[in-house]
This record gives C-alpha cells, sequence and structure tokens, in this order.
C-alpha cells in the first residue's frame, strides 16, 4: 500500500496519538498535583482554618496535625510550597519539545518522588498519622515519575 | 538483472539506511547519557533536600553534666521542691485535701512558660503556698499535644516514660523541672536518648542504672498511655490543663490555657 500526501503512515499516526496522551496525562496529573499543593499551601498559611481532612484526634485533623509538624517545613519553606514549584517546572516542561526539557521534566518528577516518599516515610513511622492531600500528591508524583520517564525514553520529535 | 539506475537507487537507499541507524545510535546514546546525568542529578537534590530537612533540629540547650551552668540550673528546681515529698509523679502531701491534676507534655513551650513561672505562669506560686503548706498535692498526668504536633507518640511516650521512670526513684519533679528549664524548640529534634541521658546525669540523687533499667518498665509505658486516654475522655483541649479535684467538687482550670497562681487559688478554695 503506498501513502499519499493525504494519508498518514498508520504506524507513525499512532506514535504520534500514543505522544499525545502521554502528553494529556501528565498535563491532567500536573494540574491535580497543582491544585492539591496550591490549597495545602492555602491552610499552610491559612492556619488550616477550612482543612477538609478525614481523621483526628486532640482537636487536630491528621493533615493538620502532619502539615504543622517539624517535617512539613524545609528550612523553613513550606514542603507544600515546594510542591507547588515543582509541579509548576513540570508542567512548564511540557511546552517545550526538546530533549533537554523532556529530561528536565523527568528530573523534577524524580526529585519528586524522591522526596514525597521520603515524606510518606516520615508520616508513616514517625508521625503515624496520614495526611490525606499528601497521599493524593505522593500518588501523583509518582505516576508522573512513570510518565515523564517514558516521554523521555520514547522521545518526540523535536519543536517548539 | 537490474538495471544501473535501480542499483544506484538500491545503494543510495542503502546509504540512507546506514545514516538513519547512525544517527538513531548516535541519538540513544545521548539519550542513556542524559539519562545516567539525570539520576545522578536527582540522587544529589533528594539527598540535599533530605539532609536540609534533618538538619538544624537538634536544638538541645542541656549543658554538660557537672558544669556550673547545670549545677546552677539543679539550683534552682532544688529551691523550688527541696523539703516537698514526691512519690512517683505526685508532689506534696500524699494526704492533702486537694489534688491538682497538671496535664502536660514535657516539649509543650507553654507548660514551660506555666511551670517556670514565666509570663505570669502560676505553677511556682502554687508549689510555694498551696504545695509546700499540705493545702494540696500537684498529681502530673502525660497529654500529648506538642510532641504529637510535631513529631509522634511514640517520642512523647520515651519522653514521658524517661520522667516518670525517674519518679521511681521519687525524683519525677526534678526530671520534668529539668526538662524545662532545659527544653528545645518544640519544632525541632532535640529530645533523643542522649538529651533524656543528659537530664538524668544533672540529678545527683538520681540512680542512673536502675533509671535505666525502669525505662522499660511496661507499667510506667501503660501509666503514660493511660494518662494520656484519660485526657481525650475529659476533653481536654491543650496543655498546659488542671483539672482541680476537692472534697466538694472538681473543676477545670482555664483548660488548655496559661493559668495564673489566682486562678489555680481561687479553684483550690472553690473546692475545698
Amino acid at each position: 500500500m503506498t501513502t499519499t500526501a493525504h494519508q498518514a503512515d498508520p504506524g507513525t499516526e499512532r506514535a504520534t496519538r500514543r505522544r499525545d496522551g502521554l502528553r494529556m496525562a501528565i498535563i491532567v496529573l500536573g494540574v491535580i498535583g497543582l491544585i492539591i499543593a496550591g490549597y495545602t499551601t492555602y491552610e499552610h498559611y491559612n492556619g488550616f482554618a477550612t482543612l477538609i481532612c478525614l481523621g483526628g484526634h486532640h482537636g487536630k485533623s491528621t493533615c493538620e496535625q502532619v502539615q504543622s509538624s517539624v517535617w512539613s517545613e524545609l528550612d523553613g519553606v513550606p514542603v507544600s510550597v515546594l510542591g507547588l514549584i515543582g509541579y509548576f517546572l513540570l508542567l512548564v516542561s511540557l511546552a517545550f519539545r526538546t530533549e533537554l526539557a523532556r529530561a528536565f521534566g523527568f528530573l523534577v518528577a524524580l526529585v519528586g518522588f524522591g522526596f514525597s516518599a521520603y515524606l510518606t516515610y516520615r508520616e508513616v513511622f514517625t508521625l503515624k498519622e496520614i495526611c490525606e492531600w499528601c497521599v493524593a500528591s505522593a500518588i501523583c508524583m509518582t505516576i508522573l515519575m512513570v510518565l515523564t520517564g517514558i516521554r523521555f525514553l520514547r522521545g518526540e520529535p523535536e519543536a517548539l | 538483472m537490474a538495471s544501473r539506475k535501480q542499483q544506484k537507487e538500491e545503494a543510495r537507499q542503502r546509504r540512507l539506511e546506514q545514516e538513519r541507524a547512525q544517527t538513531a545510535e548516535a541519538q540513544r546514546r545521548r539519550r542513556m547519557q542524559m539519562l545516567g546525568g539525570v539520576l545522578v542529578a536527582a540522587i544529589a537534590l533528594i539527598a540535599v533536600v533530605i539532609a536540609i530537612s534533618l538538619g538544624g533540629s537538634t536544638s538541645a540547650k542541656t549543658p554538660p553534666p557537672n558544669s556550673p551552668q547545670a549545677k546552677q540550673t539543679f539550683s534552682a528546681v532544688k529551691a523550688l521542691l527541696n523539703g516537698i515529698p514526691q512519690s512517683g509523679t505526685t508532689l506534696g502531701d500524699p494526704k492533702a485535701k486537694v489534688t491538682i491534676d497538671y496535664y502536660g507534655d514535657l516539649e509543650c513551650p507553654i507548660c514551660r512558660a506555666f511551670t517556670l513561672g514565666q509570663e505570669g505562669g502560676g505553677f511556682p506560686q502554687t508549689v510555694k503556698n498551696l504545695v509546700r503548706t499540705g493545702k494540696a498535692k500537684v498529681v502530673y498526668k502525660s497529654f500529648c499535644t506538642a510532641t504529637c504536633s510535631n513529631h509522634s507518640k511514640s517520642l512523647f511516650n520515651q519522653q514521658q516514660v524517661a520522667a516518670y521512670a525517674a519518679g521511681k526513684q521519687n525524683l519525677f519533679w526534678d526530671y520534668a523541672e529539668l526538662f524545662y528549664h532545659e527544653q528545645g524548640d518544640e519544632t525541632t529534634s532535640y529530645v533523643n536518648p542522649k538529651y533524656l541521658d543528659t537530664l538524668a546525669k544533672q540529678i545527683p540523687n538520681l540512680s542512673m542504672a536502675t533509671w535505666q533499667t525502669d525505662q522499660k518498665d511496661e507499667a510506667i509505658l501503660a501509666q503514660v498511655q493511660a494518662d494520656d486516654n484519660q485526657a481525650g475522655q475529659l476533653g481536654l483541649q491543650g496543655t498546659p490543663a488542671l483539672v482541680v479535684i476537692g472534697p466538694k467538687h472538681e473543676t477545670l482550670v482555664n483548660g488548655g490555657n496559661f493559668a495564673t497562681y489566682s486562678q489555680i487559688q481561687q479553684a483550690v478554695n472553690a473546692v475545698s
């Protein structure tokens, strides 16, 4: 079968669809992560006045206990702010179709995943409390690490 | 047999194929190098982030045992407690008609201010005027607030058990007072076995060997947990919380907030 100018190669078309699907999944997860980080950052500076959380005791929700703990800040910067920056950088990396941008996106997701894993360890084994928002963000970052890894290794046509 | 034109076309195709393969190989190699770089950078960044997270979190103020500063701190503690009977976590005459249950967390900075009489905290005056005179006794009970907010229940149990273990030698209040005097920033991880040991070593009459053994006593841990559960059942919202129990009735003094001496005195008189 010959391929005319109006009829794309089915293999190439499939690959393009896969790449677009991957980008879309990264965008959706990145935006979800951005919303979670934005909400927890807002609550951090709002004194957790309207923080929604399932568990709690001693008049404090488990989310508040986790997010006001010593592990909730990195040298005075709330980790939710770091998450906000991470998700933002990840989304920005998608705007560029260069190998360097894909590598950068993967790097951000990898660091985010590593730090999320460390914070989850602190939640479970040190604080012995679970914050649903932190877990949701950690799940987002884990999936994003896999997706950005695939995007980097698979490659895309070079274009801005 | 293929024509000369066909042969040239085939050669051109082979050359293009070879060039494509070489380009793909070079690209693959570059990508693998980048992958290596990304992984190394990620590990380095994660290590830095964790190091920052762990760092700067050991702000203990414990002076070395037997140092002039330690002796000075212990003198202040002794000046308050000297001559007052202690039994377990109870300070004062066991037969005193009024009992003041003091729910506290040794890492709680408001408890520190209250206990040391800072910013109008009424504890030292209560000891001097009500406990020393035999009118009331104070029973310390554990309630996890600051430690649970910043750290964990297991750390809370560890530090409270250390203090209760000193109570087995009737030196609980010496230990608790020293803890409050040398308390660090609640958001830092200053409480560790070394900190707890250093406090114990500052108490001259405390047998270190017995204290170490007593910390493994399951009954002490059970007491700490029972106190914490009791605070929960009473619906206490924070520390320090004082429950004043007398022959007439019992009353909560400014629960979870700072109690002044006059508030405590009023409550003691009301229940007597």
